[in-house]
């Protein structure tokens, strides 16, 4: 059975636990084993890489030296997360004076790491797994869904090896699953809520937010899909504040959830902000015609 | 360990910059402020006081506009990096006390957002441990952790 230590970061469990549950479930169900650490907030890229970069660094690198001695891989659920890990991966296995400090920062607490234990954002271990996903699948959920890819998971591309403006991953694993993607103007577009402009800027956020979430209006989807907790944080909350909308959100685990069979109730739907009331009421119809 | 504004530039290939504005025209930010990406880059590489100003937090750190230079400008990253020299000269966001305040939680119990009792009841409702497993379940693991932070610039930085 293929394992990776399980990195839910703060959002996943601390404000939205339906994510943090909805992966143990899917993974589950996927046979794949996840292994929890005593991991810290990853940190965030916003607050604290802007305020100081060395200290986001020690940090980062204290979470990816836990499961290094076990030899597994960190899979993250949030592009928040992945973006900090993945960059001091990156940036430490390039740059020998940063990773000299960095070690001798971790040393003060008997710590060290090498470089090797790697960060992995859960959609590419899906993507390596298409037909178990597919295979999975109980329910045809039959979705319209505007996906969103978050930034970090996406850029910089020279770190993510990802192709950032002409992404089709999480369009094509929501079809895995019956789901169809529904192109939106600008769907790209950040969502506002990084490099601290959600707690620095919150006015600017709430702009950013408000311009995207009119995009996806006009295309009437059952669902926002996101790759990302601080993206769902912020699609949540935003249309709270906005009054204006009622679309609900979704992380991509708790869709696949859904549409492996698991309980509404344990993947944590009831939990946002957004009611998602009439997306469980057509989950129940879907359940009936596909039983 | 922090960079000055010369070492920025250069790492950053700010002198590469020929003012085409693909930053300024791929931000969205700029959209809805006034955050003008390629007069950030313009002011950092003829050596102004680009920390001092206001719109430098405006930015996402989306890293569109880095990802679409031409000329390699690692703008992103530079305004990252300008930002460490703005919180050591005392420039910070509108909000200023609300990062402070996700960092103290993040020294407190090791998270950038702290469980509320409201959540922890739900954990057990769905099935998860009240509490998660992570640095602050254990009281060893959370000590170590705030020994690591104590040596670090950033407690320092939030504690001025």
């Amino acid at each position: 059975m293929r394992e990776y230590a399980y990195f839910p970061g703060c959002i996943g469990k601390n404000v939205y636990p339906g994510i943090e549950k909805a992966t143990r479930l899917v993974f589950d169900t996927l046979d794949v084993g996840l292994r929890d650490y005593a991991y810290s907030c990853c940190p965030p890229p916003g607050v604290v890489a802007c305020y100081d970069k060395e200290s986001w660094y020690t940090i980062g690198a204290r979470n990816l030296a836990l499961s290094e001695q076990d030899g597994l891989d960190i899979m993250t659920i949030c592009a928040g997360c992945y973006g900090t890990l993945h960059n001091v991966w990156h940036e430490l296995n390039h740059n020998k004076e940063l990773m000299d400090k960095v070690n001798e920062n971790l040393d003060t607490i008997g710590m060290s790491y090498s470089g090797k234990s790697r960060p992995i954002h859960f959609v590419d271990i899906l993507d390596s797994m298409r037909d178990k996903v597919k295979s999975s699948k109980e329910i045809d959920l039959g979705f319209k869904v505007a996906v969103h890819y978050g930034c970090h998971y996406l850029k910089p591309s020279d770190v993510t090896g990802e192709s950032p403006e002409e992404p089709t991953l999480l369009d094509e694993l929501v079809g895995l699953i019956g789901c169809e993607s529904v192109p939106f103007k600008d769907r790209l577009t950040c969502c506002g809520a990084g490099g601290g402009v959600m707690s620095g800027e919150p006015d600017l956020s709430l702009k950013i937010i408000k311009t995207k979430l009119d995009n996806i209006r006009k295309k009437d989807v059952d669902a926002i899909v996101n790759i990302c907790s601080f993206c769902h944080m912020q699609f949540d909350q935003s249309q709270k504040k906005l009054k204006t909308f009622d679309i609900p959100v979704l992380h991509l685990n708790q869709l696949l959830g859904l549409a492996f069979g698991h309980k509404q109730k344990h993947l944590g739907l009831h939990m946002n902000l957004v009611s998602n009331r009439d997306l469980v009421k057509k989950v129940k119809m879907a359940r009936k015609v596909s039983a | 360990m922090s960079k000055t504004m010369k070492e920025i530039t250069e790492r950053g290939n700010a002198y590469n910059c020929i003012q085409c504005g693909r930053c300024t025209g791929s931000c969205p930010s700029g959209r809805e402020c006034s955050i003008r990406t390629r007069k950030l880059i313009h002011l950092a590489k003829m050596g102004e006081e680009v920390f001092a100003v206001p719109e430098l937090w405006e930015c996402t750190t989306c890293f569109t506009c880095q990802e679409r230079c031409p000329k390699d400008v690692k703008t992103t990253d530079m305004i990252i990096e300008i930002r460490n020299i703005a919180v050591s000269e005392n420039y910070f966001p509108t909000m200023s006390e609300v990062p402070k305040i996700i960092i103290k939680s993040l020294y407190d119990t090791g998270s950038g957002q702290p469980l509320s009792p409201e959540v922890s009841k739900m954990r057990s409702i769905i099935g998860l441990a009240k509490e998660p497993f992570d640095v602050g379940k254990n009281e060893k693991d959370l000590k170590d952790f705030q020994k690591l932070l104590d040596i670090l610039p950033l407690m320092k930085e939030v504690a001025k």
